[in-house]
């Protein structure tokens, strides 16, 4: 663990805004709301944040994305790749966020090959921070995702006047090479592991169970429709609760051409299963028709279906669907805590 | 691929409406040079006084509210091959329709004063489709330019336009927009078909429906969302009927 | 134990389409052709059969299609595709020369190999004729890997039968009970053959349950009556499979769309097997 007093992490931070070719970017706030976005200078940084719109997953897998460029004239005849590689340097994420791009990582990259999310995503750093306020929405704690010893490049815990920094790769040492760091004492590091343990005290939600038994309480409770029915009454079918969270992935791909039919390119574009046609096929057929058929798909998605793929119950309990949703029926702690009673009943 | 490389003659109509998706067109800018490429204008009120009954697409705006108007809708619908409606007016009745569910009288003394007897105004401003038969929909108030252009470009290429059936909160979203509920406000995204790249609070008010309502909107947790954030029943229905007029008359009446 | 042939990789995924070449098209129905497709910068799909392709056309879109020409048969692939939207408009569009664009071959499938020594049934319906005969004409060029193999075919009505050249050699092959039927025959269309839905084919079957392996597509409500008369037949669920078809908008399961609870068609399937498929509640309803 290094420590860095925090107007040297400032200089530092700029920097890399002035020399590294790649850009930095970070949680700061609009003006309404915290978000990632593009700092020029390190006093924009919120590293106090609680919670942002969307997850810096829109780095790597962004929500709208050329893919394919085609042109069709005869003597240019192309259909090409045509993906931005840019690569960033992303300050300031939470950890439930860096769980999220773990399992992202582990789907995009090494288990499909995606290749528009792999050239983005390699170069790119992730500087997380330790939690400092915590969003009323959130319930990462009890997902075990309010901390994380994995997953980042390097890790920020706010001390008095220094950042304590934990170093998770050698992109991240390279970082700091040419930084003034010391090296922490036994006392700091301590301070680090009394905050990390302070925040898992501040969530104020929680599921009532370990998550690890998510996935055999979905499996029981598919068919306990009046908890089901409950939420999905409500449900305005908007797909905010999918494009607000960090493991989402779901994508359309459309054509845009450029008014002309020979020159156009193929986008992918940021969907959610809520949406009343996304399982809809040519011919009239909807195979999930019935919204309740739709909002449950999202959370057995989260809590079953995905765990059983890939290993990872997916969802890091951030709380971004349950803010947005403004019918409030999205809060899969809530409904997963309603599930459980239900089934143990 | 086979294509007709002969340009469709287009014509643009309106009725009763502020013209303002005609003004869209003409600030397409460079994107009207590449329109006229592809099609041949054959009259357009706004732009050029020339003016031709020969025409296979015909864009309609505003709404319909008087027999004068529905003779003139039938000729231009016998003359083209393609109909297609521009604008909340003409798709959804638009704010024309707002006085549909008001009191007549009152109604027409307020727009017209004391000349009010004297106009043959219908009770109700309807959308072109209910007056003929309407091909394609470019709903909006005013209407999205880039829709626009698809929906051309799709014509001449002989492919069957659609609309977006998601509603507009999902653009909303993929903007970062802060939700209007998050504000203090209220909003009719969760209803209203997208496609508008939620421009509306991306400039930082709301939606106010100009794209009529999603296939099946969940009126019920809508309205619930509205009187939660402190509208009176009567406040939600009269922010709904702006534009949703027309679609839920219709819809009752079904 | 014959050979098994193996799936292509293709490696990472960047979403660009191959161009190929239309060579040939011809018309079944009104709204049914087969197209044959050249891959303009490789010899051979290398396909297996029951897999897929996403075949795009520049300005209008990308759909998947099943392979319905067997990897045995020489030239170019085929795929057999029903005029039914956007995409598959513009594919009844195109003339011999034209260029598409290919992704593929996705989707996993079942051995036939696993077959081998065992009778084979085939059951399909409408367009389901199109994935199925990729494995049928597999099969046919391996014949003798192969106890009984037996095809039923439905179609609505007469004119709406797919490849009905080839239809006539196998009703008059001798190496496969072929029986098809047709839902109804409509005035003007003259038919001396079955008419009923498909299932009333399957009663009339001598099948050894033990050693019998299916393969069935066809519409969805197909299945489940389809279903219940293979349970009358009592072949163990293990040995019964089925291709089914969701909206697809990546082929290479990330896109969400083809979910099926936790399965991906594009991935898993589209061959599933009914063991697997059957507790899947969105599979069949
Ligand atoms: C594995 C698989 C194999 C198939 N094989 C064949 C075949 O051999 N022959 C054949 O005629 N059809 C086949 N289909 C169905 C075919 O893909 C659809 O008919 C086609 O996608 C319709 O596209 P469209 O643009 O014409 O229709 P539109 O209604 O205009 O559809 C627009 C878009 O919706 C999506 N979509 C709509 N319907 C489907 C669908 N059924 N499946 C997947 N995506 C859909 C596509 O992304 C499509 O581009 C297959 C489908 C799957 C999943
Ligand atoms: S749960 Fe909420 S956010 Fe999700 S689709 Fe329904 S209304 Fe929209
Ligand atoms: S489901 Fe909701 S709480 Fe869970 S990770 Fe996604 S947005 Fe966050
Ligand atoms: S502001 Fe309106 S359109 Fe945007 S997310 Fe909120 S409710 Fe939906
Ligand atoms: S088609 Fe995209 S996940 Fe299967």
């Amino acid at each position: 663990m290094k420590i860095l007093a925090k107007y040297e992490f400032d200089e530092l931070v700029n920097k890399w805004i002035a020399e590294d070719p790649r850009e930095v970017v970070g949680a700061t706030h609009d003006g309404t709301k915290f978000v990632f976005d593009d700092i020029d200078d390190a006093e924009e940084l919120r590293l106090d944040y609680d919670l942002t719109m969307l997850s810096p997953k829109k780095y790597f897998f962004p929500q709208r994305e050329r893919l394919v460029q085609y042109d069709t004239n005869e003597n240019d005849y192309a259909m090409v790749q045509d993906w931005s590689e840019e690569s960033r340097i992303i300050v300031g994420i939470h950890p439930y966020d860096l769980v999220a791009i773990e399992q992202l990582d582990d789907i995009f990259i090494d288990a499909q090959g995606d290749e528009p999310y792999r050239r983005k995503r390699e170069n790119s750093v992730l500087i997380g921070v330790t939690m400092q306020s915590v969003s009323e929405h959130s319930f990462a704690a009890s997902m075990g995702t309010a901390r994380t010893e994995t997953g980042y490049d390097l890790l920020v815990t706010e001390l008095e006047d220094t950042y304590a920094i934990e170093i998770g790769s050698e992109k991240g040492s390279g970082l700091l090479e040419e930084a003034p760091t010391k090296e922490a004492s036994l006392e700091e590091v301590e301070a680090v592991e009394e905050q990390k343990a302070a925040v898992e005290s501040k969530f104020e939600k929680g599921i009532e169970f370990s998550p690890k038994q998510l996935p055999s309480l979905l499996k029981e409770g598919y068919d306990a429709v009046e908890v089901w029915d409950e939420y999905a009454d409500g449900c305005l079918s908007c797909g905010t609760c999918n494009v607000v969270c960090p493991t989402c992935y779901c994508f359309n791909v459309d054509v845009v051409d450029y008014m002309t039919d020979e020159v156009g390119e193929t986008r992918r574009r940021w969907d959610g299963c809520l949406l009343e046609e996304f399982a809809a096929v040519a011919g009239g057929e909807n195979f999930r028709e019935e919204r309740v058929a739709r909002h449950r798909h999202r959370l057995m998605r989260k809590g079953n279906y995905l765990y059983e793929r890939f290993g990872d119950i997916a969802c890091v309990g951030c709380g971004r669907c349950t803010k947005q949703c403004v019918a409030d029926v999205a809060d899969p702690s809530e409904i997963y805590n309603e599930l459980w009673r239900s089934v143990n009943a | 691929m086979s294509q007709t490389k002969m340009k469709p003659r287009v014509a643009f109509f309106d009725f009763t409406g502020c013209e303002g998706d005609q003004l869209q067109i003409i600030n397409l800018e460079e994107k009207l040079l590449k329109l006229v490429e592809i099609v041949d204008i054959v009259s357009f009120r706004e732009a050029t006084s020339a003016h031709s009954d020969d025409y296979q697409i015909a864009f309609v705006e505003g709404s319909i509210s008087r027999d004068h108007d529905a003779e003139r809708l039938e000729e231009i619908r016998s003359n083209a091959d393609t109909l297609v409606a521009l604008g909340s007016c003409a798709t959804i009745g638009g704010i024309n329709a707002v006085r549909n569910s008001q009191d007549f009288d009152t109604v027409q003394k307020r727009a017209y004063g004391d000349d009010a007897d004297r106009i043959d105004s219908w009770e109700d401003a309807k959308p072109a489709a209910e007056v003929v038969e309407v091909e394609y929909e470019i709903p909006g108030c005013p209407i999205d330019k880039d829709e626009f252009l698809r929906v051309v470009t799709d014509l001449v290429q002989g492919r069957e336009p659609s609309l977006p059936k998601y509603p507009v909160c999902l653009e909303c979203k993929l903007n970062e927009n802060t939700c209007a509920f998050l504000r203090e406000d209220i909003c009719l995204g969760p209803v209203t078909r997208g496609g508008c790249d939620a421009v509306c609070v991306s400039e930082g008010t709301r939606c106010w429906g100009c794209r009529g309502l999603i296939d099946n909107p969940n009126e019920n947790a809508a309205f619930d969302v509205l009187e939660e954030h402190g509208l009176s029943v009567e406040e939600v229905t009269e922010f709904y009927n702006m534009y949703f007029g027309w679609q839920q008359t219709a819809e009752v009446e079904q | 134990m014959p050979e098994k042939i193996e799936a292509t990789d293709h490696g990472p995924v960047h979403y660009e389409p191959e161009p190929a070449t239309l060579v040939r098209r011809e018309a079944f129905t009104d709204g049914d052709s087969v197209f044959a497709f050249e891959l303009q910068e490789r010899d051979t799909l290398g396909h297996l059969p029951g897999q897929f392709v996403q075949l795009f056309i520049p300005g209008v879109g990308e759909a998947p299609f099943s392979v319905s020409s067997s990897p045995t048969d020489e030239g170019p692939f085929e795929l057999c595709i029903r005029e039914v939207g956007k995409v598959t408009n513009a594919i009844h569009d195109l003339e011999v020369g034209d260029t598409v664009g290919i992704r593929g071959p996705f989707g996993e499938v079942c051995d036939i190999e696993t077959f081998a020594d065992n009778d084979v049934l085939f059951i399909a319906g409408g367009i389901g004729l199109a994935p199925l005969r990729s494995m049928i004409n597999y099969v046919l060029a391996h014949r003798d890997w192969f106890d009984d193999v037996t095809v039923l075919y439905g179609c609505k009505e007469p004119a709406e039968m797919l490849y009905p050249a080839e239809v006539r050699q196998w009703e008059q092959s001798d190496i496969i009970d072929f029986r098809m039927t047709v839902d109804g025959v409509p005035e003007g269309q003259t038919w001396d053959g079955n008419v009923g839905v498909i299932t009333t084919l399957i009663p009339g079957l001598n099948l050894d349950p033990e050693n019998t392996y299916t393969v069935v597509c066809g519409p969805p409500v197909m299945f489940q009556f389809v279903q219940q008369e293979l349970d009358e037949k009592e072949i163990p669920h293990e040995q019964i499979y089925l291709s089914l078809e969701r909206r697809m908008h990546c082929g290479v399961g990330l896109c969400g769309h083809c979910q099926i609870n936790d399965l991906y068609v594009c991935q898993d399937g589209p061959v599933f097997n009914y063991e697997v498929i059957k507790n899947r509640p969105e599979a069949l309803s």
